[in-house]
């Protein structure tokens, strides 16, 4: 067994409490369905285990025809990258924030509310941090339904 | 009463002395850059400034005291013009001379740093009263030792004359016998100018423009050009203080233009210093060795 | 008049730096709360630099993407077009052939070694050492010149293709960069030399925003700003990527995590860079340049591509749903990781260390402020040059003949909202 694919297996057995699916598209990659109720757990098992850091939380929009939408926290140690999916409804969209684990994660969870229209529970900062003051409440643009109309408001 | 008007408007007062001021500005800048390894400005690029900016609207910003805001820059430049009269420019005698004039000059001096300080707090903006507060702290941390600095030569002399300190000096250079009270005035000269490294008042990077950060048009320019008036009247006294006395006029220009020189290398060759740090080093430094100098001096009783 | 200016007592009196101010390069917005003149809080608003960026690649097939991705960031963007090709190869289950992937991390260390100089004078400017940032930039000049001998351009180098490079290296080429080189080391040793032993400049750096390795690992910095509080975290190493397996670089470590340490960490990254740049022109891999078939529409799924930038671990999510168009591409990238430790750092400092430690992670707003805002109103979707040109015309004709603001004459159509609009309209 490689140093790589022990990574992540020890990654993978971590959250495998927690891992509703468990999926390796590449060779440096796990990709790991969890619940939402199951999120924060699952992050501060990885985080206090010091596996790795929070490299990114990416927001997907799966398309006009599914009802979700998808948040993955991408976890980096050395070449391996695990990512966690979180699928949420597009109504219902709320994840719980993971900045009290990681601090770090307020950037991005900022950029995840404000482009997806993902709420954040219990984030410490819902302030815009990219999009300007006079965007309009409700319209979220990398989400698909989206149509430059929304801002202007014509 | 022609030839004292002549004095106060032309010669060496007025017209030549923002001239004379205007040039040296050039100069510096000038240096400074080739030291940069830039181009610089040319050579009628202070004017062309002073022009553009006294032709430009002055913007007030709203809530200041106007009189104060309009006033400020007129009595920062009247003041340098003023101790134009008791300097010996160009290595010639002063205009004017009484008993104690020396301490009337260095307070003239200071007017400029005094009034940039208080148009900044008067502007009200943030970055201006940072700039005022850190103009004043600095003020508090150079102008002592400068002070002590320049009454060495007064000392020899035995008199607070400018006129008489020149003359009891004459052809001594101080600068070998007193070389930290020179070392002290030059820079402390550069801290009175605001020049790097002591140009935490106007930090560009920090706040802006410091305490002049809203100032526009006339009242930049006057400031400017008292500046530019208090480079030459500096650099002239720590030139004849402690570089010969009076002296033919080409002689003492070219003296002059020498620390023109080395304090455009000083600059080039320095990160700014905080604040604090520039206190730290004035008292710290500064002050206690021009207090060693003249223990030195009074060792050696006046020398 | 803003209310705070008159109940500016004590603790509540904010320094707003930016969207414009002479610290900032680019446009972003922080408030530090002072008292006196030591910081007590700080907040940041980026969003400046927003361009619709990653909205708008939904909207672009996966060529055309390389060149906007290629725009986000005027420095550092041959990073961000490498970064994309390599998930779009991989997406597409090819390999870029090794003389292009040597090519490619040459061009990025090339461009490493242009984007630290110019950080070493903007550092250099900040601190009011404006002596340094003149020679740097000077020095800097040498590296662009090579950049441009090379690809024709001085930034956005458009170097990739996806499937390989665009341009290959001559001999004639190899030596000049060779002459470039050490030239730029004697440099880099001289600045190295300066920034460690010049009294007044430590002064501005030494124990200065001091981030410990802890520290830096819990509010996950990234790049040269980790590696200066002794975090070891280099894609380049933990991950190779394009020849770095072939070529491999040595990260560069200081353990003090201060303002002096990151400028030791990124001038000593430069000898790295330097090292491996002729190493790679004296190996250079025979071969092809480009890949004969590169797939016009990408397999469905998702990659993820992590790469190392000049200012630290730059992300990229992509994920494709078969078509010519990507569905989805994330990037994150860098100074994102690296802005919360400045809000951290300058809690409890100066305001004159402000500027200093902003600089200490070489932020890039543009790279940052990927986002939004794409109107397109059919009416200034594409800009060619040919209408630009003639826009410029009227407005100067308009101005001579009114005499005042020139307004009459302008077309009617209001200034293009949006780069990317533009961008496209340069393609076309």
């Amino acid at each position: 067994m490689t140093e790589l694919s022990q990574t992540i297996q020890t990654a993978v057995s971590l959250l495998t409490p927690y891992a509703q699916t468990v999926d390796y598209p590449a060779t440096n990659r796990a990709d790991l369905g969890v619940g939402v109720a199951d999120l924060v757990t699952a992050v501060s098992t990885l985080h206090e285990s010091n596996w790795g850091y929070l490299a990114a939380i990416t927001g997907l929009d799966c398309g006009l025809e599914s009802s979700e939408l998808e948040v993955l926290y991408h976890f980096c140690a050395g070449a391996a990258v695990v990512t966690m999916r979180v699928k949420v409804g597009k109504e219902t969209a709320v994840v719980p924030s993971i900045c009290p684990i990681i601090p770090s994660a307020s950037f991005f969870e900022r950029e995840l509310s404000e482009m997806l229209g993902v709420t954040v529970a219990g984030t410490p900062n819902t302030a815009r941090l990219f999009l300007p003051d006079n965007w309009p409440a409700g319209v979220y643009p990398l989400r698909k339904d989206f149509q430059p109309e929304m801002i202007n408001g014509r | 009463m022609i030839s004292d008007l002549t004095t106060l408007l032309f010669f060496p007062g007025g017209l030549s002395m923002l001239l004379a001021g205007m040039a040296f500005t050039w100069l510096d800048r000038k240096l400074l850059a080739r030291l940069q390894n830039r181009l610089g400005p040319r050579w009628f690029q202070p004017l062309a400034d002073m022009v553009k900016l006294l032709a430009k609207e002055e913007v007030v910003p709203a809530g200041v005291n106007r009189l104060l805001f309009v006033g400020l820059p007129v009595v920062a430049l009247a003041g340098a013009l003023t101790a134009v009269l008791y300097i010996p420019l160009w290595g010639l005698p002063p205009a004017a001379s009484f008993p104690g004039d020396l301490v009337v000059t260095v307070y003239l001096l200071s007017l400029l740093t005094l009034c940039t300080g208080l148009a900044g707090a008067n502007s009200g903006g943030r970055f201006s009263l940072l700039g005022a507060t850190r103009t004043l702290t600095q003020l508090f941390a150079y102008e002592a030792p400068f002070l002590m600095a320049l009454m060495g030569p007064a000392l020899v002399a035995g008199s607070w004359q400018i006129a008489l300190i020149t003359a009891g000096i004459n052809g001594r250079w101080l600068l070998f016998t007193q070389p930290i009270g020179f070392l002290v005035a030059l820079i402390g000269l550069m801290g009175k100018l605001e020049m790097p490294p002591f140009d935490a008042p106007e930090a560009e990077t920090e706040i802006v423009a410091g305490a002049l950060t809203e100032y526009s048009g006339r009242g930049l320019a006057l400031f400017y050009l008292g500046r530019s008036v208090e480079m030459v009247l500096g650099l002239t006294l720590v030139a004849a203080f402690y570089l010969g006395g009076l002296s033919n006029p080409v002689a003492f220009l070219l003296k002059t233009l020498g620390l023109l020189l080395f304090i455009a290398i000083v600059q080039s060759l320095m990160a700014r210093l905080r604040i604090d740090q520039t206190v730290g080093l004035w008292w710290r430094y500064g002050a206690l060795l021009v207090l060693l100098q003249w223990l030195v001096l009074w060792g050696g009783r006046w020398l | 008049m803003h209310t705070n200016e008159h109940t500016q007592k004590a603790e509540t009196f904010i320094v707003p730096i930016g969207p414009q101010h002479p610290a900032l390069r680019e446009p972003g917005h922080f408030e530090f709360t002072i008292e006196g003149e030591i910081v007590t809080a700080a907040s940041v608003r980026l969003g400046y630099a927003h361009r619709g960026i990653e909205k708008g690649t939904e909207s672009r097939n996966w060529v055309q993407n390389l060149y906007m991705l290629e725009r986000i960031c005027g420095i550092c963007s041959h990073i961000h077009a490498t970064a994309y090709c390599l998930g779009v190869e991989q997406l597409a289950g090819v390999e870029a052939p090794p003389r292009a992937q040597a090519i490619r991390e040459m061009v990025a260390e090339l461009e490493r070694t242009h984007s630290h100089l110019l950080w070493l004078g903007e550092a250099a400017h900040e601190a009011g050492f404006e002596t340094l940032f003149m020679y740097a930039w000077r020095d800097r000049e040498t590296v662009m010149d090579i950049l441009e001998a090379l690809t024709g351009n001085r930034v956005n180098y458009s170097a990739n293709l996806l499937g390989g490079v665009k341009y290959d290296v001559t001999g004639e080429q190899a030596s000049k960069i060779e002459q470039g080189l050490d030239y730029l080391e004697e440099r880099t040793r001289h600045y190295l030399d300066v920034v460690t032993s010049d009294p007044v400049f430590i002064q501005r750096t030494r124990g200065i925003g001091v981030m410990t390795a802890v520290q830096a690992d819990r509010l996950g910095v990234v790049g040269p700003t980790a590696r200066a509080s002794g975090v070891v975290r280099d894609v380049r190493v933990e991950a190779p990527y394009a020849a770095y397996t072939a070529f491999p670089i040595t990260p560069v470590l200081a353990q003090a995590g201060d303002l002096e340490a990151r400028f030791v960490v990124r001038l000593r990254e430069l000898f790295e860079s330097y090292g491996v740049i002729r190493r790679i022109l004296a190996n250079l891999p025979p071969g092809e340049l480009v890949l004969k078939r590169m797939p016009r529409r990408i397999k469905a799924g998702e990659a993820i591509s992590r790469v190392e930038a000049p200012r630290g671990e730059l992300f990229y999510f992509i994920r494709s749903n078969g078509s010519d168009t990507p569905d989805r591409v994330k990037v994150r990238t860098p100074t994102l990781c690296n802005m919360a430790s400045v809000l951290t750092l300058t809690v409890g400092r100066h305001l004159a260390d402000v500027p200093m430690i902003l600089v200490g992670i070489d932020p890039c707003f543009s790279c940052n402020d990927r986002g939004l805002v794409l109107k397109r109103g059919a009416d200034h979707e594409h800009w060619t040059w040919d209408r630009l040109r003639q826009i410029g015309l009227d407005y100067y004709a308009g101005e001579r003949g009114s005499g005042g603001v020139g307004g009459t004459s302008i077309s009617p159509a209001p200034l293009p909202p949006c780069p990317p609009a533009l961008l496209t309209g340069m393609h076309v």
